[in-house]
């Protein structure tokens, strides 16, 4: 596979594709990270508020990044990409949409997006595009203890009392039929795939289902049989909590969007 | 005051291998696999970190302040001072870092 060395020599139907990837997956990073952080202050204790707060930053973070390889390819810049936009114009998945419910709901929510982005993140290391390559390789530290936080809490609710089981597995009911969204396919897998750009979603997702069902399993919780995926948020269809979120979120910049910080 | 929440761990991090570990503060967790999940973000989000420690509170025995006079030297003990003894950084790369300064 030849590598695809800058951003300047992606062309035509490849470029196209990958403006379609990083869309999806800065927008999922930017909606969680904000999901994420209404529980800054109202976590249930300290230690776990100060420790997703900054998850949440962190998830901001990447999606800046990813936001400014959009602008170098010629997208608007990163502010007006997070804060200008209209939810028709993001390409996030509902999964990361949805309100923080209680705070098992947003720990699962938050594992089973890890798991994703930790498969996505591991295949985009080895990518041709040699940037993304680049900075995925950079992320891939924080994703990892993404995934240890998710994982030694969930197995913690999971097997604590009758509860807390019986939370987290009715959250778990909730959000994996989302969380295979994430994996939605989209009309721009197979030229990823043909570029060596990024692995298809369906087989991204095969390895995100090898990746969650151990720990799930030793959580004593059980993967819904009959999920069907939640798809649409690739092609800007989103469940109305995104424009409420949006309209939050966005508040303080629409009132002077040239207002410097 | 009878502490309701869950136990305290004692957090020390290393900033770089080789180096001794330091404490940095304690934290609440309910056991010491989440102690150092939570004391990562707490403790080290901020500064260089390759290594954390958490040691369960009452694991930890100390002297009791009213003893502190055991502490003041009560004749001149400069002598035992290595301030004159100075170990030059070269030195310390060389041995890797490993090795007890004393």
């Amino acid at each position: 596979m030849d590598k695809i060395e800058t951003l300047d020599a992606l062309t035509g139907a490849t470029r196209e594709a990958v403006v379609h990837l990083l869309y999806r997956m800065a927008d999922d990073e930017l909606i969680i990270g904000h999901r994420n952080s209404e529980w800054t202050g109202h976590a249930p204790i300290l230690e776990a508020d100060i420790a997703f707060s900054s998850m949440a930053q962190d998830e901001m973070g990447h999606a800046q990044a990813y936001y400014e390889i959009l602008h170098a390819l010629g997208e608007r810049d990163p502010d007006t990409l997070a804060f200008g936009r209209k939810p028709r114009e993001y390409r996030c998945a509902s999964l990361v949409c949805l309100p923080k419910g209680d705070w098992g709901f947003s720990l699962i929510r938050q594992f089973l997006y890890d798991a994703a982005e930790q498969v996505r993140l591991t295949a985009l290391a080895e990518s041709s595009l040699v940037p993304l390559a680049q900075l995925t390789t950079k992320l891939r530290g924080e994703e990892k203890y993404h995934m240890m936080h998710g994982r030694t809490w969930v197995l913690r609710l999971g097997n604590a009392t009758t509860e807390s089981h019986a939370k987290m597995q009715a959250a778990l009911d909730r959000a994996y039929p989302h969380a295979l969204g994430l994996f939605e396919p989209t009309e721009f897998d197979e030229t990823l795939a043909q570029a060596g750009v990024c692995t298809r979603e369906e087989e991204l997702q095969k390895q995100w289902e090898s990746a969650v069902a151990p720990v799930l399993d030793d959580a004593g919780l059980e993967v819904p049989d009959s999920a069907r995926p939640v798809f649409g948020g690739r092609v800007g269809k989103h469940p109305p909590e995104l424009a409420e979120l949006l309209n939050q979120m966005q508040m303080v910049y629409s009132i002077d969007p040239a207002a410097k910080w | 005051m009878t502490d309701t929440q869950w136990p305290v761990y004692e957090v020390f991090h290393q900033q770089a291998r080789g180096e001794p570990h330091m404490h940095v503060g304690s934290i609440h967790a309910p056991d010491a696999d989440m102690a150092l999940i939570l004391g990562k973000e707490q403790y080290c989000r901020r500064q260089a970190c390759v290594n954390i420690w958490v040691v369960p509170h009452e694991a930890i025995h100390a002297t009791a302040y009213e003893n502190d006079d055991i502490f003041i030297r009560g004749t001149d003990k400069s002598y035992r001072e290595s301030w004159g003894y100075q170990t030059p950084k070269t030195v310390r790369a060389t041995d890797g870092g490993t090795a007890d300064d004393g």
